[in-house]
């Protein structure tokens, strides 16, 4: 109840502002409009329409997807910094978690970059803006473990997810994902503890979409493992400790070996037993594991939306950027299909609203 | 040819002045919105356009979307809005370019004359080519210059890593020299001379061994991070140097600067530094992690020599670019100068040519005919100027077909158009802030011109600043011409375009202010005072002032200023004229009514609604009003009794009624009376309560019984479908019209009482609150009569006493801060308060008592805005 009181008084603005940031959000007429344009021109054109407003007015045509998702991602990335830069604590520290998963995609984008020996300029242009950090660049220079450790992650936010891998010897592509995944899985958890100290109502929004995030890499990993150098331990110590599949589930999935152990486990979880279920459904025909993704997005969707029915809580701050960035993923994916005139799979967005 | 086309011309206006038989002949009113009619034009396609441009250029007649299905891009003009957006963007570019180079752009004025005889698609073709070539130029312009600033950027950068990098040498080797020379006396050992001696030869400019280094120029907000991280790579075994460069050494490229829209002019803040270390994967290292920190690396010869020559080299390059630098800028600028000497003509363009196409957009495209139709709303009174802009269209395309009008029957409510000039154009304003009015319903705008100006001046009575208020509108009327295209600033503006309600203000206020005989706080004696003062006195009596028979003629007697007792005085005054003025401005308010309910042909609402409201109110406050007057007209003295106290009276009047006590006795029967009247209000309450819900009801009722219920919302559809086809086969083609009924909602017999409940409630509170509220203006004339007399006394009263060359002086300040401080705060301050009360009260208490404002505004089609660059697109310095 001290929540109601005192919320407003710290995020109240801000919240207001998001719910108006969210309003922004394109909404189901809006994505049937912009399916039925025939070039890129006309999807310019009707995105004038909607909050984007002419964000796309100062390009030169043609213009790429990949400008519209620069673009569009940008101005995420506006909204979330007037967000952080106005926010007070606790809001400050829970924006940064939220930059903490970019952060490590970033790093590891990074880290196979070097490994494969790409240009370090180009890497850097292909990372997330919210999960820049000043050393970033520096990553590339470190050959082993041990060194990027103290060179670089030593004195960012990572450093404690970090530690987890330090047993990890070579750099390889194995090691990278397993690196990868221990730092989701520490952060994974230390983001929920955090959440659980700020207390009801926060928690109990917030708390559902990360164990469901847990989950998701859970099965994520399983299912990539497959067929891999990957041991059965080794792929336990990825799981989250957190999630509707822990504890049962995911030591089930550590034994698992083909896909219909999964599915058993699955079975275990109301919400999730549509997942793999490949009989009935419609997108069922290109098997398993493309449906299994766009089942994860409309599942996490749903979940986001209804953060937003609750007030005096940061779960909406979560949600709205994930949404957005769902957003994102939908109008990218619309203009792809334009751009490639592959009309008939553009209806295959995950709508936000 | 040309007579036939001629002929064939007045066969169209034979044919559709029928339609236009309805005409309306007398001369526009303000009192209410302009008569609309809803037009359907046929217009052939190869006229469209230069029909757009001149119905645009007319401002009379607002297009409806006849296409509200179809998406922005699939309509007919797509491909033109779309090449109109495109040029809009070279515009932008362009006019960002000739911005960021300082160069004035011709104003519109001087741009227009470029406009003649330049319109329609070659205007935009032609432009649009030119607009292609000049952004390619600049553009590549840029690009270069870009390119060659980067360069010069890089060179200079090299020429601070070797000027300071020199300095770390230097100092190095001092330092070496020191040591060695001090080493050297220390250690005797021939020994060790000898090494060293033998180690002579291979001494290169620096000391004995050499050491390898990076050096390089770093971001200074980057030097820690890379200093700690560099530290952390070599394990603390780090040895850097580092100085940094003055700021406005280095040259700030242009791309730069121009993406930092701020004040403060941007410079770069950039440290040389320079790391020693051993052993080539060393180096390396610090060289990735350098570069990955967005450092530029120089490769810097350890020998002095040859950093000398570097360094002349490097000089004599940077002077050499620099020269094509300018060279460039200057060409560049010119190509500049040129386009901006008629880029604000050619915004003009763009921006008409998109109007004209979304308007297009908004039409129906007949396959068949060749034709476009469009549909729109244009007031009665002006269908012969819009066909003659028709004609005169077709004239201008040079085709002999020009557009078809015709009117249409319609039940659709149209849009609430007033005909404003400049002076009633404020004062609509006011009441449109409030609310558009309903279609045809009377327009509070008329009377506002007259009694807002004049409510203001109640509580704002004062000659002198009246006088000053009125001035300085009139100069502003005065100067209307120059002030015209607005000032930018935005008060100002403000002010600007209530310069009328100003002037009448003001007007008012010398009228009210001679009616207080108020100017600047002192009196006027411009007749004979009615009062003597006694010439027998003692200081420290208190005078009585003796009537004589002399009446003054105007207004506030002088003898009042002063007097013990003028507040008193004034006070009653004052507050019982408010109460008169009030009841009669609400009166008047309920009474407009009547021309509501007899236009829309309600007669029954007059007595359903309007008697009840006026009785009510009449029986309490009319009643009120009458007493005040009679308490006036009646010498109290000669009647032999204090004079009876009036708020005591109406509060008796509710509470107990029928008992008037004889010492409160204004007239005999008073008792009888006021029962009376106090029934009378109280049989107005349910009165208004039940009889307009009832007469709906009725309404319904009645219809039902024709047995239109069954059918519901398609109630009207069969007329309606009539209209359809009578217009179809007028207009002989079978063009759709976009004729949607208005829905007929579900008889809620209960909606309507509970909101007749509310009404009533709302009236009746609001007579008793809003008569109240009138007494605003007593209590805002006797602050600002106050204020400016406190204002007076503290200020100049004082110097007038003093004499000599002090009392100049000191006059002339006083007078400095007491004409500023009235101007301040007594003109504009207590102007903008009494402005908003006087606002206030037509909004609330007049317009409540018959003004709905339900209405939609009339928007016609309009070229205005198009001379101008649009916002945003210069950002301000």
């Amino acid at each position: 109840m001290t929540e109601a009181l005192f919320f407003n008084a710290h995020a109240g603005y801000l919240e207001g502002v998001l719910r108006g940031f969210k309003a922004g959000l394109l909404t189901q007429s809006q994505y049937s409009n912009l399916t039925q344009c025939e070039t890129i021109e006309d999807f310019r054109m009707q995105l004038g329409a909607t909050d984007y407003g002419n964000f796309l007015a100062n390009e030169t045509p043609p213009i790429s997807t990949s400008t519209i998702a620069e673009k569009a991602t940008q101005r995420l990335v506006d909204e979330f910094n007037y967000i952080r830069s106005n926010s007070v604590q606790p809001l400050t520290k829970f924006l940064d978690y939220m930059t903490y998963a970019y952060m490590i995609d970033n790093v590891v984008l990074l880290i196979t970059g070097t490994l494969h020996e790409r240009d370090t300029h180009d890497l850097l242009e292909r990372c997330h803006p919210l999960g820049k950090f000043e050393t970033m660049a520096t990553l590339c220079v470190a050959t082993n473990v041990e060194e990027l450790y103290t060179t670089v992650l030593v004195e960012t936010p990572l450093a404690p997810y970090f530690r987890d891998c330090l047993s990890a010897q070579d750099l390889d592509d194995l090691n990278i994902e397993i690196i990868r995944n221990t730092l989701y899985r520490s952060y994974l958890e230390d983001f929920h503890n955090f959440v659980l100290s700020l207390g009801s109502p926060t928690s109990d929004i917030m708390s559902p979409l990360l164990c469901f995030e847990a989950d998701r890499r859970s099965l994520n990993i399983t299912i990539n493992s497959f067929g891999t150098g990957l041991s059965k331990e080794q792929r336990a110590k990825l799981f989250p400790s957190i999630g509707r599949l822990y504890p049962e589930g995911t030591s089930a999935l550590a034994r698992a070996d083909d896909i219909d152990q999964v599915k058993a486990v699955l079975d275990g979880v109301v919400e999730y037993r549509p997942f793999l279920d490949t009989s009935g459904s419609s997108s069922g025909g290109d098997g398993g594991v493309g449906g299994l993704e766009d089942h994860f997005f409309q599942y996490e969707v749903s979940l986001n939306k209804l953060a937003f029915m609750q007030q005096f809580q940061l779960g909406v701050f979560y949600s709205f950027f994930k949404l957005k960035e769902q957003e994102i993923r939908s109008l990218t994916w619309i203009a792809e299909c334009i751009a490639q005139n592959a009309k008939d799979r553009i209806n295959d967005y995950i709508p936000t609203f | 040819m040309r007579a036939r086309a001629d002929l064939a011309r007045f066969a169209h206006t034979l044919v559709h002045n029928h339609s236009l038989a309805r005409m309306v002949s007398e001369y526009p009113s303000l009192l209410r919105s302009e008569e609309m009619s809803l037009v359907q034009l046929y217009v052939p396609i190869d006229v469209a356009h230069s029909t757009v441009e001149e119905l645009a250029r007319l401002e009379r007649i607002q297009f409806k979307d006849l296409n509200p299905d179809v998406n922005p891009f699939q309509r007919t003009y797509v491909s033109q809005v779309r090449r109109c957006d495109e040029a809009e963007r070279r515009l932008r570019f362009l006019t960002v370019q000739i911005d960021a180079q300082g160069i004035p752009m011709r104003p519109f004025e001087e741009t227009q004359g470029l406009l003649a005889g330049r319109s329609g698609a070659q205007a935009l073709d032609e432009l649009d080519s030119r607009l292609v070539e000049s952004e390619q130029r600049v553009a590549a312009m840029n690009n270069s210059y870009e390119a060659l600033e980067k360069r010069a950027l890089e060179l200079e950068e090299a020429r601070q890593v070797l000027i300071e990098t020199d300095v770390f040498f230097r100092e190095a080797s001092t330092r070496h020299d020191e040591i060695r020379t001090s080493f050297d006396e220390g250690a005797s050992a021939p020994l060790l001379g000898d090494i060293e001696a033998g180690r002579g030869p291979e001494e290169s400019g620096f000391g004995g061994f050499e050491l390898e280094f990076v050096a390089g120029t770093i971001d200074r907000a980057r030097m820690p991070t890379f200093e700690r991280v560099l530290w952390r790579v070599l394990r603390g075994n780090l040895y850097m140097n580092y100085a940094e460069i003055d700021d406005s050494a280095l040259p700030v490229p242009t791309s730069e600067a121009g993406s930092q829209a701020g004040g403060e002019e941007k410079k770069l803040r950039k440290n040389v530094f320079i790391i020693f270390a051993h052993g080539q994967e060393l180096l390396d290292k610090i060289r990735k992690i350098a570069e990955s920190m967005g450092a530029t690396l120089f490769s810097i010869d350890s020998n002095a020599d040859k950093r000398e020559e570097k360094l002349r080299e490097v000089t004599a390059r940077i002077e050499d670019l620099n020269s094509v630098l300018y060279n460039t800028n200057q060409t560049r600028r010119t190509e500049l100068l040129k386009i901006a000497e008629s880029i604000t003509a050619w915004w003009t363009i763009v921006r008409r040519e998109k109007v004209v196409f979304a308007t297009l957009n908004l039409w129906q495209w007949d396959q068949g005919r060749k034709t476009l139709v469009a549909e729109g709303w244009a007031p009665t009174r002006d269908l012969p100027i819009i066909q003659a802009a028709l004609r005169q269209a077709s004239e201008d395309a040079g085709t002999s077909v020009s557009g078809i009008l015709h009117e249409l029957k319609t039940h659709k409510t149209p849009p609430t158009f007033h005909r404003t000039n400049k002076f009633t154009e404020g004062f609509q304003a006011i009441i449109d802030a409030y609310g558009v009015g309903a279609y045809q319903e009377i327009n509070p705008g008329l009377f506002t011109t007259i009694t807002f100006p004049f409510l203001f001046a109640v509580m704002f009575g004062d000659i002198g600043h009246g006088v000053i208020m009125a001035a300085s509108a009139f100069a502003l009327i005065m100067l209307e011409s120059k002030f015209k295209k607005g000032t930018g600033s935005e008060i100002f503006d403000t002010f600007y375009f209530g310069r009328y309600i100003i002037f009448l203000m003001g007007l008012f206020a010398i009228f009210t202010g001679f009616m207080y005989n108020d100017i600047f706080s002192l009196s006027l004696n411009l007749a004979k005072s009615q009062f003597r003062w006694p010439t027998d006195f003692k200081e420290g009596d208190l005078v009585e002032a003796i009537q004589t028979t002399n009446r003054y003629p105007f207004g506030l007697d002088p003898s009042w200023h002063g007097a013990a007792n003028a507040l008193i005085f004034t006070n009653s005054l004052k507050m019982k004229m408010s109460i008169v003025m009030g009841v009669i401005h609400m009166s008047f308010a309920i009474c407009l009514q009547v021309l509501n309910h007899l236009h829309f042909k309600k007669p029954e609402l007059i007595w359903a609604e309007f008697l009840p409201q006026i009785l009510f109110m009449e029986s309490i406050f009319g009643y009120l009003l009458l007493c005040i007057i009679y308490k006036w007209s009646v010498n109290w003295e000669e009647v032999g009794k204090n004079p009876p106290n009036l708020l005591n009276m109406l509060i008796k009047l509710f509470l107990s009624p029928g008992n008037v006590a004889p010492e409160d006795q204004l007239y005999p029967g008073q008792a009888t009376v006021q029962v009376f009247l106090l029934l009378l209000a109280l049989v107005c309450v349910p009165w208004m309560l039940c009889t307009k819900p009832y007469l709906l009801w009725k309404e319904h009722q009645k219809i039902a019984e024709q047995g239109y219920h069954g059918i519901g919302a398609n109630g009207n559809g069969a007329i309606a479908a009539e209209d359809h086809e009578e217009s179809d086969a007028e207009g002989g083609g079978h063009a759709v019209v976009a004729e949607e009924m208005d829905e007929e909602h579900e008889f809620d017999m209960g909606e309507h009482v509970i909101h007749q409940v509310i009404h009533t409630i709302e009236f009746c509170l609001g007579c008793i609150s809003n008569t109240a509220s009138y007494l605003r203006l007593w209590a805002l004339s006797l602050a600002h009569a106050q204020l400016s007399e406190v204002l007076w006394s503290m200020t100049i009263e004082g110097a007038f006493e003093m004499e000599g060359t002090a009392g100049v002086v000191f006059l002339f300040l006083m007078f400095a801060m007491w004409f500023t401080l009235t101007v301040g705060i007594l003109i504009v301050m207590e102007g903008l308060s009494a402005f908003l009360h006087a606002l206030r009260l037509h909004w609330v208490e007049f317009n409540s008592k018959f003004f709905i404002g339900g209405g939609t505004p009339f928007a016609p089609l309009t070229y205005e805005g198009t001379d101008e660059i649009p916002e945003g697109v210069i950002v301000a310095a």
